[in-house]
């Protein structure tokens, strides 16, 4: 086994419902990053998004 | 002809935030500056175990922290969702029961530390009944600031602006970070045990800790940056965009951190790698934030030179930006071998506080303050006299900081040619006293600019309450 291989590998065998707990919510949480970073970041929506950008100018004072 | 009808905002309760903010501004950083002189001189503490170092510090940080940030939250939180939803706040009694349990909360919290009632652990001192009253008190602000938002008129205001977010980011996760941080075994009604043991306790505590700085002073103060900034400035803020990167990044990154306080401990290697390695991608968003902020004066730096409350709300997104560069490579192991447990690590947290949290809170309470009793400031110079005393405060403050803490690291990893320790602990401690001379010198400078930005508000008040009587007169 390489290096890098030894560094990467997991023993997915030992790995326990509090482990695949996390990973998996890890993986949901950085695809949700992407999604929104994506959205945020995408032409059509700038606009839209930029357009909030007078709020605290437009209020009453 | 259509009339715009103007809301009512409650301003009555944010008033009362506001100015308790400034008074306890003035307590804690006297309480710092004071138990920073007593270890230049510890004479100061006169055998008293109320005012022993031990004890001050936490009553220091307890106050500054909560009393000063959490009131200056308190105040701009409601200021804000008030006018970024074009209503008044879901209830104004709610508020104002909150205004007075909070102040309680805060009087018994200086009077048992210092008795010497404490958890002992890091801003979570509280013993578990002054911990469930903080936490019901938080409670309610999160619950009067969500239906503020949840009862605007969705045709008028569609979008909730981003200022909300953040500070929505830190009610949600302040609540559950408090309560699971807080879990204890109470044995009597002023002695509890953690829930927690061992390296799971010191994991809990630090995962707290770390976002205790993340969320408490960091994400609610950039709310307030998204909204006084482009206020003060008179300029939309640069990129909406960028600050929706900002709130998400900082949402989902922060919560990582805290193992990086734990490096070269029992708690696994991997985890204080990761904690590190999350620190530096951090850097991206927090530089992001902090340039969202700068940039919002694109074309009018000149501002600065006459705009003495933008100066303040500037230079705090200066040391925002330099605190959270410095912050993630002291968790780098490498460095963090030689900055862990000196004084580097406490110039760091002031660099934070003083130079970001506070300075951005003192621009944000003298723009309010104009706004809130409809007049001018008394007097425009003393802002500027402020400014100064602050900036050089901090700047004094960090730097003695920097070399002491860098000088302590270097003495004691100091070895001689048979492999023993070069120097003993209390000669770094003797190393030390021209450093913490200078850190008070700081300290007094701060103290003080607090002290005049307290009496140029007590005139201000005054000045406007003069004149609303003679207009009732005239």
């Amino acid at each position: 086994m390489s290096k890098i291989e030894s560094y990467f590998h997991t023993d997915w065998a030992a790995m326990t419902a509090y482990d695949w707990g996390g990973m998996i919510l890890t993986i949901v949480i950085f695809v949700a990053l992407a999604v929104t970073f994506f959205n945020a970041l995408r032409p059509k929506n700038a606009k839209e998004l930029e357009e909030q950008r007078m709020t605290p100018l437009r209020d009453d004072e | 002809m259509d009339t715009v009808v103007k809301p009512q905002y409650n301003d009555g309760v944010v008033k009362a935030f506001t100015l308790a903010a400034i008074v306890f501004l003035v307590l804690g950083t006297f309480f710092g500056t004071y138990a920073a002189s007593e270890l230049a001189w510890p004479f100061l503490n006169f055998d008293t175990a109320e005012i022993t170092f031990g004890r001050l510090r936490v009553i220091h940080t307890n106050t500054v922290i909560y009393a000063f940030g959490g009131n200056v939250l308190m105040a701009t939180a409601f200021y804000i969702v008030q006018r970024t939803n074009g209503r008044p706040l879901y209830s104004n009694k709610l508020a104002w029961v909150q205004f007075f349990a909070f102040q309680a909360g805060l009087l018994l919290a200086v009077i048992t530390l210092a008795l010497g009632m404490s958890q002992a652990k890091e801003y979570h001192e509280l013993e578990w009944p002054l911990d469930i009253a903080v936490a019901l008190v938080w409670v309610l602000f999160t619950f009067n600031f969500t239906m503020t938002i949840a009862e605007r008129d969705k045709q008028k205001v569609p979008h909730i602006y981003v200022a909300n977010w953040f500070f929505f980011g830190l009610l949600i996760m302040v609540t559950y970070l408090w309560v699971l941080n807080a879990l204890s075994v109470p044995v009597s009604l002023f002695r509890s045990y953690s829930l927690f043991s061992g390296v799971q306790d010191a994991m809990i505590q630090w995962w707290w800790g770390h976002n205790a700085v993340g969320f408490f002073l960091t994400a609610g103060f950039l709310g307030i940056m998204y909204y006084f900034v482009p206020k003060q400035a008179q300029r939309p803020i640069y990129s909406y965009r960028l600050s929706v990167i900002h709130f998400w990044s900082l949402m989902f990154g922060y919560v990582w951190l805290g193992a990086h306080h734990l490096q070269y401990t029992a708690l696994p290697d991997w985890v204080g790698s990761l904690g590190a390695v999350i620190s530096l991608a951090m850097i991206i968003p927090s530089w992001g934030g902090a340039l969202n902020g700068m940039l919002t004066l694109s074309g009018a730096w000149d501002r600065l030179r006459t705009d003495y409350i933008l100066r303040f709300l500037i230079m705090s997104l200066a040391f925002y930006a330099m605190s959270t560069f410095e912050g993630p490579v002291m968790a780098a192991k490498s460095v963090n071998a030689l900055s862990h447990y000196t004084d580097w690590t406490i110039g760091h947290v002031h660099s934070g506080a003083l130079g970001w949290v506070a300075m951005v809170s003192i621009g944000a309470v003298y723009h309010m303050t104009m706004k809130l009793w409809k007049t001018e400031m008394y007097s425009m110079s003393l802002i500027n006299f402020h400014f100064w005393l602050a900036t050089i405060g901090t700047v004094f403050y960090i730097v003695a900081m920097w070399v002491s803490g860098i000088m302590q690291g270097l003495m004691w990893r100091a070895y001689d040619d048979y492999g023993t320790l070069a120097y003993t602990f209390a000669e770094s401690v003797a190393a030390m006293h021209p450093y913490y001379v200078m850190r008070a010198i700081g300290g007094i400078l701060f103290t003080a600019g607090a002290a005049v930005m307290l009496y140029n508000m007590i005139m201000t008040i005054r000045m406007a309450n003069a004149r609303q009587t003679q207009l009732a007169h005239a």
